[in-house]
């Protein structure tokens, strides 16, 4: 199975400069996440890749074979839409069937795979019936099914969970991640959901604007974001944010308390990023940050404080039993070294 | 609580009943009562020499079927409907595809090519004689240039040239139609579809076939219903062209009724003639919505 | 992937469209230009192309004539029609879309009445119309074309509004209107564009009206169709005549399209995709 090589792409829309310079690199059989808002680039960047948009510059390989200039069909790809893009005239089975009736592939071989796609998914019960007759969550899975029979390279995602509701995203998601380990194939997925992004990617690629904000290992990329928007992206609740001054080996908040940081900073103005589960509740008297507990929301495992702290709003984690008698002042202890500094001015990551 | 209720049933019972009386009062005087004026007629025998009022059983109607003037007019209307309808869907088909990406003045453009269709048929019958006229015309001319010499066609009088002068007036003035209703429903066949079959590596053929014709059906039934109604009924555009001439070369139905009855005052025979109309058309679309109904 | 909109293959389409375009618009322009030449020019072989400059007397002859009244009672028979019929046939079609009046039975009626032949009825109607007295009257040219278009109305009305939703209505009606004041006060706006366009080609239909005016007009109330067919004549046919009135016909289905020409488009296609 072929690697997938993009070099230097650039993509324009008349002025507008959708995709800024990207370069990829996606060994065989990997599962890739492109993530970000809306307009970063990231479907413009999966559909050149599809060959449903040309690419203004630059090149795309797979394996040896450059594949820039060619047409979807001759690219040896699957794609899945977030729309699903069922044929509503054809059955299931025909719908499965067309890659191959297209590619002329004899009868026999056509029940065979569509036999096995439609197990794999398990589908089997619908192969008679048409699209229109189905449930968002199955139609999703004949659109699956339609990309798997064929024996492609790459495997393209668009946003496919996008038009499910909530409890049936959850479910379809580890489908989807079985189904990657069962096939082995490539796969490239594009969401703005930063937790399908988590959850299903080996490694994630954060767009931002047409450009790689970073690129790497989930975990990598929440507990060592590269910059403040990498930070605030992933992760929920998000991270808060706290301007802070370093000084002669403390951190200094707005409102005047302070923290030791023990040298690990040097001294200058930050932004200083702690995610909510870094905080915990300490006991009456012991080092932390004093905060008045304003609002609870619990989830029932666990609940969410809004405090309010230095002039800044914080949301910090809290055990599943906070009540109203804890709306006060209490202290918060921080596990420091798992907290991020960023350059105040550029927002990069420090230290 | 339950008078209440049954107050606004009421009245608005009575309210819809209002609202659609004056649409059903009007229809039934030009729908109704003609249909039975004509079926009571056609059962007498009214001319110009007769005004016998008396039934006359099924006379009228046996006439018709000894009547070669009345099936070949009816031959030429089907024959019409049949050559022309195809060349205006082909036609109008392969405009929507050249109209139907991104093109400057798409808008000014496709509201010029309508043009032939909003004036009457009247004037395209017309605009027509003049263009196809054997010296002034400038079509003649046009393949006098090709021909290298004099062309003299007499489009309106020749038995050869007459049928296809009526074809083109009729296939210029209504090719537009098609085009619009075609490029309306081209445009709405979902793009996601196209690029799934082009991923899935489907040809021209196969895309046309299973994705985009299930798709514009719909309208194309439509159109296509409508158009076959109206070149069945076409009267205007043949007649200020040839007026059913030369001789009755170009009579369609409509054309031999009208003969029959307001220039010969056969009044129960073109009555007959009438109700043999009427049937014929319920009976095609009826059949034809059947057709419609069994392939859902 | 193939692009055909843009470089060498937009240049081809854009050439393509553009002679479609002259192709269908050359006989409007033959029109438009022998009603503005001189009898030479019209009666020159070879044909003249483009005349030599905007002669009016063909058009001057009709109104000098009294000919150019038909225009006038097309006008009058048209629009005042049109209006009926669009009343009619938009209550109607409310009231078969929100209370199923009559089932589908009634909409199935009324919608194909649009399929009788006019040469059917014509003599019966003929017949009717001598009775009543109103054969060769602005009333009885009225009276048809409103009955022909209240099937056409009702069924491009029906498709209109079932597009208006519900919520609208029930809240208005909550807000205390009547069910007749929001037929008008929240219905019609909302189907502004749909009611453009229907009357637009209700109007047409009528204003293009050969057969009825024929045989329902005599001398008083005859429309510019029946006047341009009695230019033709056995003896001499005069072009000149025929091409003016024939462009007085065509100039105000010109000037109505051009100005709802989004309308239209969205009109016909809506229609027929509904439909």
């Amino acid at each position: 199975m072929p690697d997938l090589c993009l070099t230097d792409i650039n993509k324009y829309y008349g002025d507008v400069h959708a995709v800024k310079n990207v370069s990829l690199e996606v060994p065989s059989g990997e599962f890739v996440v492109l993530v970000g808002p809306s307009g970063c680039g990231k479907s413009t960047l999966l559909r050149s890749i599809a060959g449903l948009e040309d690419i203004s510059d630059g090149d795309i390989k797979l394996g040896q074979r450059s594949i820039a200039g060619l047409a979807p069909r001759d690219r040896n790809i699957a794609m899945v839409f977030q729309s699903y893009a069922l044929y509503p005239y054809l059955s299931v089975y025909e719908n499965i069937a067309f890659g191959l009736r297209a590619r002329k592939t004899p009868q026999a071989e056509i029940d065979r795979q569509v036999a096995w796609a439609s197990d794999v998914l398990d589908i089997g019960d619908y192969l008679k019936r048409f699209p229109r007759e189905l449930s968002g969550g199955q139609r999703q899975r004949v659109a699956i099914g339609r990309a798997i029979v064929r024996d492609a390279d790459l495997f393209l995602f668009d946003e496919p969970l996008s038009n499910l509701d909530a409890k049936l995203r959850d479910g379809m998601r580890e489908e989807i991640k079985r189904l990657h380990e069962k096939l082995g194939k490539t796969f490239i997925y594009v969401t703005h959901d930063q937790i399908e992004a988590m959850t299903l990617a080996q490694r994630i690629i954060l767009l931002r604007d047409g450009e790689i904000e970073q690129a790497g290992a989930p975990l990598d990329l929440f507990e060592r974001p590269n910059n403040t928007y990498v930070a605030g992206f992933l992760g929920s609740p998000t991270m808060n944010f706290v301007e802070v001054t370093v000084k002669d080996g403390s951190m200094v908040l707005p409102d005047g308390q302070a923290l030791s940081v023990n040298g690990a900073i040097r001294d200058g103005a930050y932004t200083w990023g702690v995610r909510p589960e870094h905080f915990s509740q300490s006991d009456e008297g012991g080092q932390g940050l004093r905060a008045k507990l304003e609002v609870i929301q619990p989830t029932g495992s666990r609940s969410y404080g809004t405090f309010h702290l230095a002039g800044v709003h914080l949301i910090a984690e809290l055990g599943a039993h906070v009540g109203e008698q804890d709306r006060r002042e209490v202290t918060l202890s921080v596990a420091l070294e798992r907290t991020v500094f960023f350059d105040k001015a550029s927002g990069k990551a420090v230290g | 609580m339950s008078s209440a209720i049954s107050k606004t049933i009421d009245s608005e019972r009575v309210f819809k009943y209002l609202l659609i009386a004056p649409a059903v009062f009007v229809i039934l005087l030009i729908g109704l009562y003609p249909l039975i004026k004509l079926i009571v007629t056609s059962f007498q025998n009214i001319s110009m020499f007769d005004n016998d009022l008396s039934y006359q059983g099924f006379i009228n109607y046996e006439r018709l079927l000894d009547d070669d003037r009345l099936w070949k007019s009816l031959l030429h209307t089907i024959i019409f409907t049949a050559i022309a309808l195809p060349i205006e869907l082909v036609l109008g088909y392969l405009l929507a595809l050249l109209f139907l990406e991104k093109l400057p003045f798409k808008q000014t453009l496709v509201a010029i090519i309508l043009l032939p269709t909003i004036i009457s048929p009247i004037v395209a019958g017309s605009i027509w004689r003049l263009m196809l006229d054997q010296r002034f015309g400038p079509i003649n001319q046009i393949i006098a240039w090709f021909a290298g010499g004099d062309v003299r066609l007499l489009w309106t009088v020749e038995t050869a040239l007459v049928w296809p002068a009526i074809l083109i007036a009729e296939v210029w003035q209504w090719t537009p139609f098609m085009f619009l209703l075609l490029l309306a429903a081209l445009s709405n066949v979902d793009k996601e579809q196209l690029e799934a079959a082009q991923i899935d590596g489907a040809s021209w053929w196969m895309t046309f076939r299973r994705i985009v014709l299930p798709a514009i059906m719909p309208v194309m039934f439509i159109a296509v219903l409508i158009r076959a109604l109206d070149l069945f009924r076409v009267f205007d555009v043949i007649w200020t062209m040839t007026q059913g001439g030369p001789g009755t070369f170009t009579e369609t139905i409509s054309i031999y009724a009208y003969q029959m009855a307001f220039r010969e005052f056969e009044i129960s025979y073109s009555s007959a003639i009438a109700f043999l109309v009427i049937f014929l058309l319920t009976v095609t679309v009826v059949w034809a919505l059947r057709r419609v109904e069994v392939s859902r | 992937m193939i692009r055909w909109d843009r470089g060498w293959r937009l240049t081809l389409r854009v050439a393509c469209a553009l002679m479609v375009t002259i192709v269908f618009l050359f006989p409007v322009y033959w029109l438009a230009a022998i009603s503005i030449k001189t009898p030479n020019e019209i009666y020159s072989y070879p044909p003249v192309w483009l005349p030599a400059q905007v002669n009016l007397s063909s058009y001057m002859t009709l109104f000098r004539d009294g000919d150019a009244w038909s225009v006038w009672h097309s006008l009058v028979t048209a629009g005042v029609s049109t209006v009926f019929a669009m009343f009619i046939g938009t209550i109607a079609a409310y009231s078969i879309v929100r209370f199923r009046t009559g089932g589908d039975h009634l909409a199935i009626w009324i919608i194909s009445q649009r399929m009788i032949p006019p040469i059917c009825v014509a003599f019966p109607i003929f017949l009717l119309y001598v009775s009543w007295q109103i054969v060769d009257t602005y009333v009885g040219l009225i009276l048809l074309y409103t009955a022909f278009n209240v099937p056409y109305v009702t069924w491009m009305m029906r498709g209109y509004i079932q597009e208006i939703p519900l919520e609208l209505e029930q809240s208005a009606m909550v807000d205390g209107l009547t069910r007749w004041s929001v037929l008008w006060k929240v219905v019609m706006p909302m189907a502004r564009a749909g009611l453009f366009a229907t009357a637009v080609f209700t109007f047409i239909f009528a204003w293009n009206d050969f057969l009825f005016a024929l045989i329902l007009t005599k001398s008083e109330v005859v429309t510019y169709t029946v006047k341009v067919t009695g230019y033709f004549g056995s003896q001499s046919t005069f072009w000149s005549k025929i091409g003016a009135m024939s462009m007085l016909g065509v100039l105000p289905m010109i000037l109505v399209v051009g100005t709802m020409q989004r309308f239209i488009v969205r009109g016909i296609s809506l229609g027929a995709v509904k439909g």
